[in-house]
């Protein structure tokens, strides 16, 4: 019963919604509509949960002085006032936009640039000619990081159409396949999951 | 060869030393390379340019903090192409975090072209809910929105009343960094309303969007930061991201020598065997 | 029933007509347009003697107009006005037109058949596998190499650090990883490795919580579950993947999995693991991420394989049946594919059409 109920819910509303598709009927797409919006309000619960969870690990780790227990600290004093704020300041709230423009903004940022620094260390370490198409990779590589910025151009005029190209032409086709074998087997591992084939993503036995 | 096997065991806080360097000093001094615009950036401008007066451009902030070095000097340039060209901009957002960054665009630009909120531009705020919202937006409105960002009801402004449906919004231009993103407006608004589906994306995202090109499902296409820096040159605004093309051209130039010299250290490598 | 009425009228021609495939709550109005007027206007009425109301107004270049929200079984009429400066033409009356739902949207047949061809093709194998034939699978070599990963981990007595990607489990490739969690899970419980799941999603750590326990509970070794192990961080994404480098550098795993969906922060997880010393296998269905895995991580499962992973380690023959037909529908692709482009380069129209997905 604890997975027969779960796995005939599973296979009805996947049935569903994929029937729906194709019928333009009123009320099939207002049920189609009103499972996903039932989905939204399980979402929106399930943020208390993450939260609940954090202050839980945390407060444990607080209380039994494991490794770093300090940042926890801070960790769970931030969330509280960010949380605080939005609640009675609101989004346009005077010290909830403070905490995002001077912390938020610049702290998402500043990891979103590290990439710039691990590009050339993973560049220096893996573009090698080891085998025929890792030289493609790599002449690809180079060809495209020259010709997407400026200095392609001064280079030479026809490098920006050459990259377009390779962009258009090369990367579209190939990403065309990975991606059509992508649907593919999302198709296929969605048919195991709705007959419940596939069950080891609920946990237990097969 | 000795320099070729101290190379090889080079300590990477090195080469990110190398990189910041090389990301800095452009900044500084300013090199002035000439900006090409290509036929994806070239469409989105002519897209805006062919509209008449008055229509609306639905502007989604689909972004957070994260990517805003590369998509909000876009987002810039096409509201300030969006304000001259005296259109409607009706901004909302996919992203909780990116409707800040829209209204931080409209504070520096609306300004500057004396444009009314609630007359010549709107923030309608995050829109939670990816393909249900989507499909429930383009058929009606006002199924999904009764109050502005700031919990203002929709109806009291005049751009608020005036858009009902999909049929109302002349363009769609989403700035992206993810999902839900491009692909969403497009499987549910163009392909569903027909709506004109414009777009700018990270560059790590930007060849992904080329299929949609091929096909027209996507009309237009500003990639990273040169995309914003081709759209800054045709819309006549010197802003960062033309000033960062000469770092980001000065760090490409680095990066490629080092794949160089690690291909270079492979041969040495190979040959002593 | 369809109802079109053509009428000729001052050189408007116009038509009216219920939109087919829908809901029942459009009707479609089309004419031949003309740049020499500005625009021209659409009214409508439910009788035409109490007058009409202007719908909408479309410039001279357009030729048709989908007027939406409307009540099936209710009869509309229509009225055309082509507008040149401040001369107006209009057409005759168009009605009495009612717009009707259809049970099935015709424009997606060839989708549905496609559907029907790829299910049985899957259904057809997993058939062939209950009968007991031995289907062949290639090695996938992340795959094989993943108990080795989690025996080196043990070896060394490190953790097991697994990111299930950053989207809830709404999204496919969050479900695959989950499947491949269960599996992993019961590899570390039994050999007594700590296994370390932060999640971006609160439903994703319900669901990798649920996973990794009864994984636990499968092999014997209920103690070993420790649901502080498997923890929500936050759904921000470089606040997300700052918090795992961190756990990272403070646990130094021996051995990183990531397995699902990834943005940016692919690159930015992998050279941090890189670092630190661990064998890395990555597995993603995000055609942009997967360069940085392949150039980073010593093993990567490249898109479809990620989601064959659950079929491939669990070895069953009827999960194993599925990618078979997987196959056989990816030769039904590019055969379509050869089709479509055949159609076009020899000016075949009516297989181009066949193929064509209506709006």
């Amino acid at each position: 019963m604890k997975r027969t109920i779960p796995l005939i819910i599973v296979f009805g509303c996947g049935i569903f919604m994929l029937i729906s598709f194709f019928i333009p009927l009123r009320w099939v797409q207002d049920t189609s509509q009103l499972l996903q919006t039932w989905y939204l309000g399980v979402i929106a619960f399930f943020v208390f949960i993450g939260i609940a969870n954090i202050v839980r690990v945390n407060v444990n780790k607080i209380q039994r002085k494991l490794a770093d227990w300090q940042y926890s600290i801070i960790l769970l004093v931030f969330l509280f006032v960010m949380i605080g704020a939005g609640i009675f300041g609101g989004p346009e709230g005077g010290l909830f936009n403070y905490l995002f423009h001077n912390f938020q903004i610049p702290l998402s940022a500043t990891m979103f640039s590290l990439l710039a620094f691990f590009v050339a260390s993973a560049a220096f370490r893996a573009f090698r000619a080891r085998n025929p198409e890792a030289t493609l990779l790599l002449i690809a590589a180079v060809l495209v990081m020259v010709g997407r910025v400026p200095v392609g151009y001064w280079i030479w005029h026809g490098f920006p159409d050459l990259v377009e190209w390779l962009m258009q032409v090369p990367n579209t086709a190939a990403k065309r396949g990975i991606i059509l074998g992508i649907d593919l087997g999302l198709i296929s591992m969605a048919l195991r999951v709705l007959l419940g084939i596939e069950r080891s993503y609920m946990g237990g036995k097969d | 060869m000795k320099l070729l096997e101290r190379l090889a065991k080079i300590d990477r806080r090195i080469i990110f030393l190398l990189v910041g360097l090389a990301a800095i000093i452009p900044l500084l001094i300013p090199i002035g390379l000439p900006v090409d615009i290509t036929k994806p950036v070239q469409n989105v401008y002519d897209t805006i340019e062919s509209l008449p007066e008055g229509s609306i451009v639905v502007v989604s902030v689909d972004y957070d903090p994260g990517s805003e070095a590369e998509l909000y000097p876009a987002t810039l340039a096409f509201i300030e192409h969006c304000f001259r060209r005296n259109l409607r901009v009706y901004m909302m957002g996919l992203w909780p975090a990116g409707i800040a960054l829209g209204n931080d665009a409209f504070a520096e630009i609306a300004p500057k072209y004396n444009k009314e909120y609630g007359v010549d531009y709107i923030n309608i705020g995050y829109k939670p809910g990816g393909p249900v919202m989507l499909l429930t937006l383009g058929r009606s409105v006002a199924d999904i929105v009764n109050a502005d960002y700031a919990g203002t009801p929709i109806d009291s402004f005049p751009l608020g009343r005036a858009v009902k449906t999909a049929r109302d919004m002349s363009v769609v231009m989403t700035f992206s960094a993810g999902d839900p993103g491009i692909l969403h407006w497009i499987i549910y608004f163009n392909a569903r309303f027909g709506n004109v589906i414009c777009g700018s994306t990270t560059a790590i995202s930007a060849p992904r969007q080329y299929q949609y090109l091929a096909s027209g499902q996507l009309i237009g296409l500003l990639g990273g930061l040169k995309g914003a820096a081709e759209y800054e040159t045709l819309v006549d605004r010197k802003d960062r991201a033309i000033a960062g093309m000469d770092s980001q051209s000065i760090v490409h130039v680095l990066l490629v020598i080092f794949i160089i010299i690690g291909n270079i250290i492979l041969l040495s490598e190979r040959r002593k065997k | 029933m369809l109802l079109i009425l053509i009428l000729m009228a001052q050189g408007i021609n116009v038509e009216a007509f219920d939109t087919p495939n829908d809901d029942g709550s459009s009707i479609t109005i089309r004419w031949i347009p003309d740049t020499q007027y500005e625009f021209f206007q659409i009214l409508r009425s439910l009788d035409p003697d109490e007058g009409f109301e202007p719908l909408a107004q479309l410039p001279g270049d357009y030729a048709e107009f989908i007027d939406r929200g409307l009540q099936s079984g209710q009869q509309y009429y229509y009225l055309v006005k082509a507008v040149q400066k401040e001369q107006e033409t209009s057409s005759e009356i168009i009605g009495p037109v009612l717009p009707k739902a259809q049970i099935f949207d015709a424009g997606r047949a060839n989708i549905l058949v496609t559907i029907i061809i790829l299910f049985a093709a899957i259904l057809f194998y997993i058939a062939i596998a209950r009968r007991g034939e031995k289907l062949y699978i290639r090695k996938i070599p992340a795959l094989t190499a993943m108990e080795e990963a989690i025996g080196r981990a043990t070896e060394m007595g490190k953790p097991v650090l697994y990111v299930p990607g950053i989207m809830d489990i709404d999204d496919p490739q969050t479900i695959a990883s989950m499947s491949i969690l269960s599996k992993v899970a019961e590899k570390t419980a039994e050999y007594g490795t700590p296994l370390y799941v932060p999640t971006s999603k609160a439903m994703a750590m319900t669901m990798a919580q649920q996973v990794v326990k009864e994984a636990a509970m499968k092999v014997g070794r209920p103690d070993w579950f420790n649901a502080d192990n498997i923890r929500y961080l936050t759904d921000d994404q470089f606040g997300y993947v700052s918090a795992v480098d961190g756990i990272m550098m403070r646990e130094k795993p021996a051995t990183n999995f990531y397995l699902g969906t990834f943005y940016a922060e692919s690159l930015i997880l992998a050279e941090t693991g890189h670092a630190t010393g661990a064998i890395q296998v990555a597995g993603t269905a995000m055609p942009d991420q997967l360069p940085f895995f392949v150039a980073a991580c010593d093993f990567t499962l490249l898109g479809e394989e990620l989601y064959a992973a659950s079929a491939y380690l669990s070895q069953e023959p009827v999960q194993l049946g599925s990618l078979k037909g997987q196959d056989l529908g990816k030769l039904l692709i590019i055969l379509i594919i050869i089709i479509g482009v055949a159609s076009r380069v020899f000016g075949l129209p009516f297989l181009y059409n066949l193929l064509n997905v209506q709006q």
